[in-house]
């Protein structure tokens, strides 16, 4: 079943070459999708539209079949009044680069914060799944802890757990592990993986290559805006059909062995 | 001793210190009750991005911080009735003036501190919570405040030191704060002491605030 679907969507800046430039594509429930392309290709603001964080210029999103956004004939885009766009965002999870933990809370309330607050969990039930969750991510022992005493891997970590605690239909991650040394890739790569292996519907623009190739159905390479190639990644990764894929990822490998 | 030999007993002049230091204590209270909040909301409408909103706003900060705090008392006392038009002049009593003037003074040195602590806030604090779902409100005043509030005590405690010592512009108005009291006595009787006394007040006063300020660092000490 298709969850999220995505037609025709523009989005530019004034004075940044950071742009969204007609792109089209559909995830299903389940799937992984990994974004892959040179910086500057779009791939972090296409993310950013999809999480309500920027608003498109163009195009229309549909998220389980109901509209987030449209555009009509005419050119005229309409998001949703802003009580349906509240229920949309519960839909989306998002994890970031800088995780963006909050400071002044303990883990474990960076995790039941928005259940309570937003989702209307009991404070008991909330803690519950924040436990288990910290369970599952090897953190059990950090419930108490502050953010500035984890390392970036543990950070991010927990960030997915605070993302996963509002049980997104998808979770979107925009460069997870782009912030942290090589060790410390590792393990939040290991999370994701869990989370694929549980069927988690996730879309996850990375530069590492090995692991798009090990964890997503589906590789989708964007370049000045545009999705230029997608596929599986075997066939995507092996025998690219497009230059500019066979350029970057020619590149990729040279930088990456390096 | 100087004090005795004119007459005066020391409790008699102590009492009289006592009054003025009451009416300090009660500017200094009165001015942060109402300037704290204020000092926010005119922050929040000097980052508005409306210019209608933003630079009236603007134009009020300049004028509070770029005149003489004891100008605006004595503007304050007299514009009620020599700037308005005949029919809607009216006599405005001298405290209720100091307790505006300072308010607004403070206000507007504490909505500077304030736009600082909010505008280093990191952006990806405002996005994560948005992608949680929190509304504005809740995002203000959950995530992001309670992290305004620990980078900017020490700006903070800056000002209300400064309040302290500032209330004794108040004698301006006549108003019988603890310097005035205290000057007044030191020409009576002919001794320095009630100013030294006087002086001792306001530096137990701000060791006070120190303490405060610090115990308040403390505990918020516990997250970077």
């Amino acid at each position: 079943m298709e969850i999220l679907k995505a037609e025709n969507l523009f989005k530019s800046f004034v004075g940044t070459e950071d742009v969204v430039s007609g792109v089209s594509f559909q995830i299903n429930e389940g799937e992984v999708v990994a974004v892959i392309g040179p910086s500057g290709s779009g791939k972090s603001t296409l993310l950013r539209c999809l999480t309500l964080l920027e608003r498109v210029d163009h195009g229309s999103i549909f998220v389980a079949g109901k509209p987030m956004v449209t555009t009509s004939p005419t050119g005229r885009v309409t998001y949703v009044p802003e009580e349906q766009l509240r229920k949309i965002r519960l839909r989306l999870g998002m994890v970031f680069q800088n995780f963006n933990l909050f400071p002044h809370f303990s883990v474990l309330r960076n995790i039941t914060e928005a259940p309570i607050r937003v989702a209307g969990m009991s404070p008991a039930e909330a803690e519950s799944v924040a436990l288990q969750l910290l369970a599952k991510i090897g953190l059990s022992d950090k419930a108490e802890a502050y953010p500035y005493q984890l390392s970036g891997g543990q950070s991010q970590r927990v960030a997915i757990a605070r993302a996963m605690a509002m049980k997104p239909d998808i979770l979107f991650f925009d460069e997870p592990t782009s912030a942290l040394d090589p060790e410390l890739t590792g393990e939040v790569l290991k999370v994701i993986r869990n989370l694929a292996a549980e069927q988690m519907t996730m879309m996850v623009v990375t530069h590492e290559m090995s692991f798009a190739r090990d964890v997503a159905d589906r590789v989708i390479f964007m370049d000045k805006g545009q999705i230029v190639e997608e596929g599986n990644p075997d066939t995507l990764f092996t025998t690219p059909t497009n230059d500019r894929t066979k350029a970057f990822l020619s590149n990729y490998h040279v930088n990456s062995g390096a | 001793m100087f004090l005795f030999e004119h007459g005066a007993p020391l409790l008699k002049q102590l009492s009289l210190l006592g009054a003025g230091a009451l009416t300090t204590l009660r500017i200094f209270f009165l001015t942060l009750l109402f300037s704290l909040p204020l000092g926010l909301l005119i922050a929040l409408a000097r980052m508005a991005p409306q210019k209608w909103l933003n630079a009236p706003v603007k134009l009020f900060i300049l004028v509070m911080r770029g005149t003489p705090l004891i100008l605006q008392l004595i503007f304050f006392y007299f514009a009620p009735f020599y700037m308005l038009p005949e029919g809607l002049r009216f006599n405005i009593s001298r405290f209720p003036t100091a307790i505006i003037a300072f308010s607004l003074n403070y206000a507007a040195y504490f909505a500077e501190i304030y736009r600082g602590g909010i505008e280093s806030i990191p952006q990806g604090q405002y996005e994560a919570a948005a992608v949680l779902g929190f509304t504005k409100s809740q995002t203000f005043f959950r995530i992001i405040l309670p992290q305004v509030i620990k980078r900017i005590l020490p700006p903070i405690s800056n000002e209300v030191i400064t309040l302290v010592k500032d209330s004794a512009l108040v004698q301006v108005l006549g108003i019988s704060e603890l310097f005035r009291v205290a000057k007044n006595e030191a020409s009576r009787v002919f001794s320095t002491t009630p100013l030294f006394i006087a002086g001792l007040f306001y530096l137990i006063m701000n060791w006070i605030v120190t303490k405060l300020f610090e115990a308040a660092e403390r505990k918020l000490s516990y997250y970077r």
